[in-house]
């Protein structure tokens, strides 16, 4: 079936139906919720941005979720030694990002001048990371069990 | 859906990951298959049978 949709899908059959309805249910979600602050905003007054940022934040929060959660990412990891490796190369990368985007940041903006910016680029870096790390952490581990399951 | 697929496959001495290669797929849609947890498509129904040198009827039809 050709769809505009076929390139964000994955070639894999199971996977492709699962992000469909990932991406279907996401999109009935984000539908909901704008009806919702639509008939909302009479009494509260929401802002654009907030509506808007809002309306993003269902939709990407919700796909990524389920994404993370269906344990299909790591097709391929189904034995203990695999896992361990792949939660390090997880590790690795994430140090990676990190001194990767000090340094961008280093070169392009200078070094922070005031303590509270150093306070503002770390807690970023912080935030992101434990983000990056717990997602794919949660993914990796489903998708390891699932896996596991299946042999 | 239950199926023969992983006995025929065992029998073959064939690989989730090597008939997961040779059919395009993950090997974790084979596994799926093979637990009765996902229904392929008639597409890899036909690539699963070829591979495994079968036809669809021995390996999908009426599985008690």
């Amino acid at each position: 079936m050709k769809s505009w949709i076929s390139f964000l899908l994955p070639d894999d059959e199971y996977k492709n139906i699962k992000m469909l309805y990932f991406f279907s249910e996401g999109a009935i979600l984000l539908f909901l919720s704008l009806v919702v602050m639509l008939i909302g905003n009479k009494s509260f007054q929401f802002g654009t941005e907030t509506i808007l940022l809002v309306a993003i934040g269902i939709f990407l929060l919700y796909v990524s979720g389920r994404y993370i959660i269906s344990g299909i990412e790591y097709t391929d990891i189904s034995t203990e030694r695999a896992y361990r490796k792949e939660l390090k190369a997880t590790i690795i990368k994430v140090i990676g990002f990190v001194v990767i985007f000090l340094t961008v940041y280093l070169l392009l903006m200078g070094a922070p001048t005031s303590l509270n910016q150093w306070f503002e680029i770390g807690g970023l870096l912080i935030s992101v990371s434990i983000v990056k790390f717990l997602s794919t952490y949660v993914s990796l581990k489903r998708s390891y069990q699932k896996n596991k399951e299946l042999l | 859906m239950k199926n023969n697929v992983k006995i025929t496959r065992i029998k073959a001495s064939i690989t989730q990951e090597q008939l997961a290669r040779k059919v395009g797929v993950t090997r974790q849609t084979i596994g799926l298959i093979e637990k009765g947890e996902y229904n392929p498509s008639l597409q890899l129904c036909v690539a699963i049978a070829k591979e495994l040198n079968r036809t669809l009827d021995e390996l999908f039809w009426e599985v008690d």
